[in-house]
């Protein structure tokens, strides 16, 4: 659809929210064009291209907010969309005050780049090209690799517009790739795997052997692994995988779970939750991070925070409603995942800042512990209300200072607060974890004074 | 939805280029969702979802693209842009479409249309209060309510033209409990092929309060113990741990490229005699059944183990052709954004002859299992996690105390051969399952059971 058109549909639907009773009204509208292809014997094996766009109305009366969203985008749907916007207004009976962003401060939008016009420049060909060449560079590189399972390269360009009746007019075009690698290696009659992903919008950043490698070396590192005997143990925690672990954790930070005696952190702000080392930052203008952004999903001005400052709890993220209720300013972390969904509260690029240790340094300091590189079943196995997590680990058994020998079929359980506040030590060597959601999380490698691991 | 003519000159569109097979897929969707959290009603979200897939073959390649511009001009464009993407070859035939009529097995008697915005939420308010009412322990409760009324069509170049439309609703019961040092959850829900029929007081209350009950008995329960057990695992919703433990190992999408500890194994022992395995679309208004899958096949019952012995895999079209199988009717996707693959429908271990009583009272020591949580697996080298809502220690052939924050880990082979006593009281529970094409219902089921030595997580005190 050219934006022509689609600002006039956008214009019309603003200008009759008014006559269907609405206070205000906002639009929402995404575009997305994306690519994905995978390669599997060195052929082709899936190929995908699509194109989709989909509007989402909200309208406002006496601080209730009703949506309503579709995905045929004419002027046909608006009668529908308003009506069903009302219907559903009418039903709500929570007392929470809700808004439309009106920016009367005039707060000021940061500039932010997301978008790569070189990246768009490159062909398919040349993305399914390199894919050939990392499948084959896999089983080059070690002759255990038994099966390259996943080989698959995808991007997209994205087109975002807020605009609502208070004169907000925003508009983000983005664009990004990933590339997802992963392999098996068998050894006898063992199996391993290992997977490596790699995104951003820089085509020229992309080094495919590093990526092909890591994913290989993480299996092979791994043949031979045994459980452990069951134990509490120290552990150190490498940087990818604690920000695996702040990711499943994210939600406590949430005013929204707050409020509604849904966090662990409830009632603990300006107080100590952790190692006074520990600082946790939400930081929405980091270049080169891809969930980066100028305004949130309410159309809010995005801002850096301390979460934690040196283990002391600063703030939460809010979103307008939420503000509200707490009686400080949004801190632009509205979210919505699609035009489909509610505003909800998500952090952008959230991550424990670094410390000054090596990770060969913190290691050195265990005389008998574990070293964690993977933490399986964080969709289940974490509680984010209470804390408390069991979860499917890898990693190796650290002896006198040194990684000695590699180790599965265990578990860790502990408790996401006690162990931010069982943080012995913080590496240097802060990391990101791939985007999930519109969030980005990031962590240095931590040891945890001590874990329990369930193996033999 | 889209004329026959049109549907027509899509598939030569598609096929211009190369290609041996092409597809359609247009759905045409009407969502609705309510949440309740303390007491009150505060979201209402409806929509509708428009969109159209096409998909094209030539041998094992496949390709897809989507549109939610459903003009004839803009999916003729696309079906020639998707032919692009294979390397030129000669123009694949088309056979004339024929209409078949879908026989619906899954009455629907309220559609959702139909029923008022009103009654859903008296729904999750009584469920809200039953929740509530139950103990004061529980401090908060979560009530969601969903319904969906989908319309599908497929076409393709064999000739099918197939139309279905599959009705589904879900309501679903978080509590949480709290004292002054802990918060534990319980959630239960219930949900089907079906209309709002499925709600009546009785099963509304029966959720609410179970939530609510697991929720104050795991804030009152000790730590779980760790390390290796007897795991006795309830019926109903415990049946997650087949679908994680084997079930994944058994879609084409992982069995086609030898991805799965299971490929190659027909005919092959693969579990202990006592395990039947059945994955069964077909299962009157079940959460996870369907007419049709969304390649146009009817829906099957497929034994999967019998005995032990591995029967069948769960195959698509385009995995079929790559292991030379056919189709059995497994071929989902959660809308016109993912092109189909391999999927489990409703999966169960079938019923054996102890009961559930003999199975507890057989155990010497162990872990009760009474509700899993959710788990993950790794197809290829079928390691397992899952997480247990609520679960208790057994102590000489008697359940002694109830323990939180258990897990269960392992391997599915190894699991699958240490079952060694399967109880005769099947059920099944509602869960999604998220996987390469996206997120579905299923059901997952089994009588009681009983495994040997699995490693439990859990949590030694300092």
């Amino acid at each position: 659809m050219n934006s022509t058109k689609l600002d006039d549909i956008i214009e019309k639907l603003l200008n009759k929210s008014e006559s269907h009773g609405f206070d205000g009204a906002e639009i929402m509208v995404t575009s997305q064009k994306d690519f994905e292809a995978s390669v599997f014997e060195g052929d082709i094996d899936e190929y995908s291209i699509s194109e989709s766009s989909g509007l989402s109305f909200r309208g406002i009366k006496n601080g209730v907010i009703g949506y309503a969203y579709t995905e045929k985008i004419d002027n046909t749907s608006s009668e529908l969309l308003l009506k069903e916007a009302m219907d559903n207004l009418k039903v709500i009976d929570s007392k929470d005050q809700e808004f439309i962003f009106t920016n009367e401060d005039e707060r000021s939008y940061k500039e932010i780049n997301q978008f790569n016009e070189a990246h768009n420049k490159v062909s398919n060909e040349e993305k399914i090209n390199m894919l050939k060449k990392m499948e084959k560079e896999a089983y080059a590189y070690d002759h255990r690799v038994s099966t390259v399972n996943h080989c698959i390269f995808g991007d997209g360009n994205q087109l975002l517009k807020i605009r609502n009746t208070y004169n907000i007019d925003l508009e983000e075009k983005s664009n990004g790739f990933y590339i997802y690698f992963s392999v098996g290696v068998k050894s006898k009659e063992e199996i391993q795997s290992g997977y490596s992903i790699f995104f951003g919008n820089d085509y020229k950043k992309v080094d495919y052997k590093s990526i092909v490698h890591e994913a290989v070396d993480k299996a092979v590192s791994l043949l031979g692994a045994e459980p452990i005997k069951s134990d509490n143990y120290p552990v150190v925690i490498e940087n990818k995988t604690f920000a695996s672990l702040l990711k499943a954790y994210a939600s406590i930070f949430s005013a929204e779970a707050v409020q509604k005696g849904l966090s662990l952190l409830k009632g603990k702000l300006n107080r100590e939750i952790g190692h006074s080392g520990l600082t946790i930052i939400d930081h929405p203008h980091l270049e080169d991070k891809m969930a980066s952004r100028s305004f949130d999903s309410e159309g809010v001005p995005t801002q850096e925070k301390k979460i934690v400052e040196n283990g002391q709890l600063k703030t939460f993220l809010h979103n307008l409603k939420t503000a509200n209720k707490a009686q400080v300013e949004s801190t632009g972390n509205a979210i919505r995942y699609s035009y489909k969904s509610s505003v909800g509260i998500a952090p952008s690029n959230l991550y424990i800042e670094a410390g000054k240790l090596s990770v060969e340094d913190i290691v050195k300091s265990i005389d008998n512990g574990l070293y964690i590189v993977s933490l399986e079943g964080m969709h289940a196995g974490i509680n984010p209300v209470s804390g408390d997590f069991s979860l499917a680990a890898k990693g190796f058994l650290i002896k006198h200072g040194e990684k000695i020998k590699p180790v599965n079929q265990i578990t860790v359980s502990g408790n996401f607060l006690k162990v931010l506040q069982a943080i012995e030590m913080i590496g240097s060597d802060l990391k990101f974890g791939l985007p999930s959601g519109a969030s980005v999380y990031g962590a240095p490698s931590i040891k945890v004074k001590s874990l329990t691991i369930s193996g033999n | 939805m889209v004329k026959e003519n049109v549907l027509k000159e899509i598939l030569v569109a598609a096929l211009s280029h190369g290609g041996d097979f092409a597809e359609i897929y247009i759905e045409d969707r009407l969502n609705k969702s309510i949440a309740l959290i303390s007491g009150a009603i505060e979201k209402s979200l409806s929509g509708r979802d428009y969109g159209v897939g096409i998909r094209i073959f030539n041998g094992l390649k496949s390709i897809y693209v989507y549109t939610n511009d459903a003009s004839k001009n803009n999916l003729v464009k696309l079906a020639k842009e998707a032919a692009l993407g294979l390397e030129a070859g000669e123009t694949g035939t088309i056979k004339a479409l024929s209409r078949i009529n879908v026989t619906n097995h899954h009455k629907i008697e309220r559609y959702p249309a139909s029923v008022l915005v009103k009654d859903k939420i008296d729904l999750m308010k009584r469920a809200y209060e039953q929740s509530k009412n139950y103990d004061a322990l529980i401090k908060q409760v979560k009530v969601n309510y969903m319904d969906y009324d989908k319309r599908i069509l497929i076409a393709n170049s064999e000739g099918l033209l197939k139309e279905d439309r599959q009705v589904r609703t879900r309501l679903s019961v978080t509590s949480i409990a709290r004292n002054n040092s802990e918060m534990q959850t319980g959630s239960d829900n219930i949900g089907g092929h079906i209309g709002f029929e499925l709600y009546n007081e009785k099963k509304v209350d029966a959720i609410a309060i179970e939530s609510a009950r697991i929720a104050k008995t795991m804030l009152l329960a000790d730590k779980c113990p760790s390390g290796k057990m007897d795991v006795v695992i309830d019926n109903g919703f415990g049946g997650v741990i087949f679908h994680e433990a084997c079930g994944h190992g058994l879609e084409a999408t992982s069995v086609a490229k030898g991805n799965s500890v299971y490929a190659g194994k027909i005919g092959e022992k693969i579990a202990s005699d006592l395990v039947t395995a059945i994955d069964d679309g077909t299962i009157k208004n079940a959460w996870g059944s369907s007419n049709i899958d969304d390649e146009g096949f009817k829906t099957e019952k497929n034994i999967l183990i019998e005995k032990g012995i591995l029967k069948k895999y769960m195959v698509d079209r385009l995995n079929g052709r790559r292991m030379k199988m056919e189709p059995t009717g497994s071929s989902r996707r959660q809308n016109y954004r993912y092109a189909p693959t391999s999927r489990m429908t409703n999966t169960y271990i079938d019923n054996g002859n102890s009961t559930k009583e003999e199975i507890i009272g057989n155990t010497a020591s162990g872990l009760f299992a009474k509700k899993l949580g959710g788990g993950s697996v790794n197809p290829l080298t079928g390691e397992f996690n899952f997480n247990v809502m609520e679960a208790y220690i057994i102590k000489n052939g008697k359940i002694e105390k109830p323990v939180r924050g258990a897990s269960l880990i392992g391997k599915g082979s190894a699991v699958l051969k240490n079952i060694d006593m399967v109880g005769n009281n099947l059920a099944l529970g509602q869960g999604n399952c998220g996987s390469s094409s996206g997120s579905l219902p299923v059901n997952v089921g089994q009588p009681t059971i009983r495994v040997k030595n699995i490693t439990v997580g859990g949590v030694k005190d300092e």
